[in-house]
């Protein structure tokens, strides 16, 4: 029989009956309606249903009794809420900056000086190697450095006589901060790395090599060619990495616990400890809401202000 | 080839159709009923580290002995309680038996999650064991302030202890005598801080670890987190006081770092012989301690009950571990047979060889027992003299994470000690506030 798709139209082949063709049409629409059931039973489970819940939750006291907007006055109300937005944003400003900066310089680097394709190909695997490593392991490890007692860094800086007592890493607030941040910086500037340098791939080779000859110095070839292919992968690294420190939890829990006192208690060990040790689910569940939302609008911002594309 | 439109609607339909068929097989489950057969595994949810050692050591041995198998699910410490009350939340047979700090009694004993072991399976106080080891494990607590939700309630044993574990204290022995006092134990500390070795071990930790610390401190210098109508008095006098003691004076002779210091490096400063003494907990002292493969001290430390403060007395603080039968557990006899096995004298010295941390008096002073584990007779005092324990209100891990927090800024110097007892105070009577204490 033939195939009525790839021949749609040609005067040789007589035109199907309209009542036959139309019946075929309406039940491929209603095997596609049916198909696609389970997908958005699937975003219903995982997204919606959940969203809702947490609505109804941070609306509800404890006992299930609706409480109107209480539980987003206590939780707007609370102090160490602000504490742990001041950390956060701390450790963002941090972070982020170091990350974009160093990796856009390594990714540099290694485009421009590294010829060899085996050498690329070993950046790369070390590269991805912090990314698969679990956020736990990696807490656990940054504590072996940074420890009172046993730190493999204060101990290496007595034995060379650098310090003659120890540097309280994890017990100093400013210092806690900048050694949590550190490990971020370890294992993401990788991943900045990674998409940084196959956005470099993608500028044509000729175009950079007439700039050349005309005369453009490395900055100047940043600045006016390369800059322009990055800019829609800086937005998509800053979308990662935002949300990323909004979720940071593992390494910060093992080497500080959010301490000292509330210094790096960022928002993700806040709401862990709101839920977890208060128990309080109505004041979690509001904060949970008015961080997505609250999120929501700055990404959509961000998508607004910022020119993902060129020109 | 081309696919005709209906065959292939006919196919993926099929496909949907066959994938929903095996989704919901695969969903139905084995709905056997276990409960009046005897099971062939029980399940236990357990604290990772040093607490399940032993359980863990001996439970191959109730499967030679019973024929059941014993499934040790662990988690770190944290993880365990978050797990056990979302668990319990869901009423989830996932577990027939569940390991719980003390202090979770109070959270777990309100939600009404835990099967009565008194009256449902005939649990019986035993003599050789101390009464407050049973009291701990019993809901509402027969005596001291109870959270107004449990007034009036039936009190019932909950769970039993299996790993006995009471605060107390370590210093070094070879070098000095027993502190009898926290004055004899700053005295020390400023006689011995000096070098590489720290006068006093302050695990300074924020949250459960310095409030852990801090406790003992506190009671002995008479001061409370609580009075009897759960108004906080962390900020009178002598809490103050107590609280000045630890971040000024002790902390004054206390190794660097202190404030991001826990058990672990607490042990094993003592171990390598950088630290002269501390408050300590059994665990530590099995593991570590008195570990030789570990330790350079094993012999050189000495073991009492914690030292007397301004108040008179020392107060050890009670850290049982307990196993509790979940109301949805499926093998409720069953989880209740082990428990009465685990506990019992043959196999509780079995259990002691193999690391175990009793509660039974007659092997605590046992005197050849004394000699492999030189804690037992501190042990044995302590609990005989009546360890505190942690309120029991079922806000405890929101007030203790207060507590730790404002100690552990207190000692980082973020703040004064004043302004750590008073910030707690404050916060403590809000939180309580809001869980329905003051009517």
């Amino acid at each position: 029989m033939a195939d009525p798709i790839a021949h749609p139209v040609g005067p040789a082949r007589p035109a199907p009956a309209p009542a036959r063709a139309g019946r075929r049409e309406a039940s491929e629409r209603r095997l596609s309606l049916l198909l696609l059931w389970p997908v958005l039973g699937v975003i219903f489970a995982v997204a919606a249903y959940p969203f809702a819940l947490a609505v109804r939750q941070s609306l509800s006291a404890q006992t299930g009794e609706f409480v109107g907007l209480d539980n987003y006055a206590r939780a707007l109300q609370n102090p160490l809420l602000y504490d742990a937005l001041e950390a956060t944003g701390v450790y963002a400003l941090l972070v982020l900056p170091t990350e974009i900066g160093l990796g856009l310089g390594l990714a540099l680097l290694v485009h421009r000086m590294i010829r060899s394709t085996a050498v690329k190909a070993v950046i790369f695997v070390l590269a991805v190697v912090p990314l698969v490593v679990p956020p736990v392991a990696v807490g656990v490890i940054a504590r072996l450095f940074y420890a009172p007692g046993y730190g493999v860094i204060n101990q290496v800086l007595m034995r060379v006589g650098v310090i003659d007592h120890e540097i309280g890493f994890l017990s100093n607030p400013v210092l806690a901060m900048l050694s949590v941040a550190s490990v971020d910086v370890w294992q993401w500037t990788a991943f900045v790395y990674l998409v940084l340098f196959a956005g470099l791939q993608t500028v044509p080779r000729e175009t950079t090599e007439a700039a050349r000859v005309d005369g453009a110095g490395g900055w100047a070839l940043f600045r006016h060619i390369e800059f322009h292919y990055l800019r829609p992968l800086f937005v998509l690294i800053l979308f990662f990495r935002m949300a990323d420190v909004l979720r940071v939890f593992d390494h910060v829990f093992i080497l500080t616990g959010g301490g000292p006192g509330s210094s790096t208690l960022l928002l993700s060990l806040y709401l862990y400890r709101i839920e977890f040790k208060f128990f309080d689910d109505g004041q979690a569940a509001a904060l949970a809401v008015t961080v997505l939302v609250v999120v929501s609008v700055l990404y959509s911002l961000v998508i607004r202000v910022l020119p993902v594309e060129k020109g | 080839m081309s696919v005709p439109g209906s065959s292939f609607s006919r196919r993926l339909a099929a496909i949907a159709i066959t994938v929903g068929a095996l989704v919901l097989a695969g969903c139905g489950g084995d709905s056997t009923d276990t409960s009046t057969s005897k099971p062939s595994k029980i399940t236990i949810a357990a604290v990772q580290g040093n607490e399940d050692a032993a359980l863990k050591a001996i439970a191959p041995l109730y499967q030679q002995q019973k024929g059941i198998q014993i499934e040790i699910v662990e988690f770190p410490y944290d993880q365990l309680f978050e797990k056990l009350v979302t668990t319990f939340q869901a009423n989830a047979a996932s577990y027939d038996l569940v390991m719980m700090d003390d202090p979770w009694m109070p959270k777990f004993g309100t939600g009404g999650w835990l099967t009565p072991l008194d009256s449902t399976f005939g649990f019986q106080r035993d003599p050789d064991i101390p009464s407050i080891v049973y009291d701990v494990g019993t809901w509402p607590p027969p005596h001291g302030a109870v959270p107004p939700a449990a007034k009036g309630q039936e009190a019932h044993l909950l769970g039993i202890t299996i790993v006995g574990n009471v605060e107390m204290f370590m210093y070094r022995k070879d070098l000095s005598d027993a502190p009898g006092s926290w004055d004899d134990v700053l005295a020390n500390a400023k006689k011995f801080n000096k070098g590489n070795m720290a006068g006093y071990v302050v695990r300074g930790k924020a949250t459960n670890p310095v409030v852990a610390d801090f406790l003992p401190i506190l009671w002995s210098f008479g001061g409370d987190v609580f009075d009897d109508n759960w108004n906080p008095v962390i900020d009178s006098a002598e809490s103050l006081r107590a609280v000045e003691f630890l971040v000024k004076d002790l902390k004054s002779v206390a190794e660097q770092g202190a404030e991001n210091v826990d058990a672990a490096d607490r042990s094993r400063l003592m171990a390598i012989g950088q630290a002269y003494q501390s408050t300590v907990w059994p665990g530590e002292i099995t593991e570590i301690v008195e570990n030789e493969s570990v330790s350079k001290v094993g012999g050189k430390v000495g073991y009492t009950p914690i030292p007397s403060g301004p108040s008179g007395k020392g107060f050890g603080m009670m850290g049982n571990w307990l196993l509790g039968i979940p109301k949805a557990s499926k093998n409720g006899q069953a989880a209740a047979d082990f428990i009465k096995w685990l506990t019992s004298p043959e196999v509780q010295r079995q259990y002691v060889a193999k690391g175990g941390i009793p509660s039974r008096l007659s092997l605590l002073n046992d005197p050849a027992l004394n000699e492999q584990n030189p804690y037992f007779a501190a042990l044995a005092k302590s609990l005989e003299a009546g360890p505190n324990w942690r309120p029991r209100t079922d806000q405890w891990n929101a007030v203790e994470t207060i507590l730790g927090t404002n100690l552990n800024a207190a000692l980082a110097g973020q703040v004064t000690a004043q302004e750590a007892v008073q910030k707690s105070a404050a916060q403590i009577k809000d939180t309580m506030s809001q869980a329905g204490y003051y009517g």
